[in-house]
C-alpha cells in the first residue's frame, strides 16, 4: 500500500466535482493499476465516453512505463504527478516528473507502411499517445517534464 | 532497486494452447501490457525455437494491448519471417483492433475475424 497515492485518492473524491483530480504516484508500476481505477472513476463521474476513456488511459500507461522505465538515473523514489482536467468537449491530462529531461515530440515519427523487416521495435508506445491524442505538448520546467496530452470528446 | 516492473495480479494474463495439425493456437487472454508481454514473448519464441512455424493466436478474450504487447508480436514476426513462419490473429476486440490498426500491426499481420478463418488460411 502506498502512503502518497492513499493520500491523493481522498483528494481526488473532493476534487471530482471540480472536473479535476491530481493523482501522486511513485515510479515504480505496482502503482499504475490503482492509477488507472482512480482516472476510471473520475471519467465515470464526468460521462466520459468509453472511447475517449480507453484512449486517454492507453495514452497514460505508455507514458506512465516510459518514465518509471527511463527517466531515472539513480535508485530512489521519485513522484510523478498527474492532473486530469475534464471540461465539456475535452479530456486533458498534465503528467509531471523530475526525471531527466526527455521530450517525447523529438521521438522519430513511425513509419507504418514498412515492412516486417525495417520495422522498428522502439518508438511504438510514443507513437500510440501522439495516435491517440489530439493535442500534445512537452516543456521542461522547474528541472522537470511536463507532458501535457489532449483528447477531444464529440 | 530496479524500477518494479511487475504488477500486482490485477490484469493478469494466461496463455492457453492447442493444436490443430500443423498449426499451434495459442489462446491469450487478459491484459498484454509491461508486466505480461515478457511472459508471452518468451512463450512464442520458445515455440518458434522447438520448429513451430504455423501460429494461430486466438485474441478473443484479450482485453488489453498496449505497446509492450505489441512488441512481443513484432519480435515473434521478425523472428518466423525468414523462416517461413507467420502468426494469424483472430478475435480481436474493438479496443485491441485499433491498437494494431494505429501502428500498422494490421499489416504487418493477417487478422482474421474468427479462429476458423484463421485455420483456414493456412490449409
Amino acid at each position: 500500500m502506498s502512503l502518497p497515492l492513499r493520500a491523493a485518492a481522498a483528494f481526488a473524491e473532493s476534487s471530482m466535482h471540480r472536473g479535476s483530480i491530481t493523482i501522486v504516484c511513485k515510479n515504480d508500476m505496482a502503482e499504475f493499476d490503482r492509477f488507472h481505477r482512480m482516472v476510471c472513476q473520475f471519467c465515470e463521474l464526468h460521462d466520459v465516453p468509453a472511447r475517449a476513456l480507453n484512449a486517454m488511459t492507453l495514452a497514460l500507461d505508455e507514458i506512465f512505463t516510459n518514465v518509471v522505465s527511463y527517466a531515472y538515473d539513480d535508485t530512489d523514489a521519485h513522484e510523478i504527478t498527474v492532473r486530469i482536467d475534464f471540461a465539456p468537449g475535452v479530456l486533458r491530462a498534465r503528467i509531471e516528473d523530475d526525471g531527466r529531461p526527455f521530450n517525447p515530440l523529438d521521438v522519430p515519427p513511425v513509419d507504418i507502411q514498412r515492412p516486417m523487416t525495417e520495422r522498428e521495435v522502439g518508438g511504438l508506445g510514443i507513437h500510440l499517445v501522439r495516435s491517440l491524442m489530439n493535442r500534445m505538448e512537452y516543456e521542461r520546467a522547474d528541472r522537470r517534464n511536463v507532458l501535457t496530452i489532449e483528447k477531444k470528446i464529440r | 532497486m530496479p524500477p518494479n516492473l511487475a504488477s500486482p495480479d490485477v490484469y493478469p494474463m494466461q496463455i492457453r494452447e492447442e493444436n490443430h495439425g500443423d498449426t499451434l493456437v495459442t489462446i491469450v487472454e487478459g491484459h498484454l501490457d509491461s508486466a505480461t508481454a515478457g511472459e508471452f514473448e518468451t512463450h512464442l519464441l520458445g515455440r518458434i525455437e522447438e520448429g513451430r512455424r504455423a501460429f494461430v493466436v486466438d485474441c478473443a478474450d484479450l482485453d488489453y494491448i498496449n505497446s509492450a504487447g505489441l512488441k512481443a508480436f513484432l519480435i515473434a514476426g521478425k523472428k518466423l519471417e525468414p523462416i517461413g513462419g507467420r502468426i494469424v490473429l483472430c478475435a480481436l476486440a474493438t479496443n485491441v483492433q485499433m491498437v494494431f490498426e494505429l501502428t500498422g500491426f494490421d499489416n504487418l499481420f493477417t487478422i482474421k475475424a474468427s479462429r476458423a478463418e484463421a485455420l483456414a488460411s493456412f490449409s
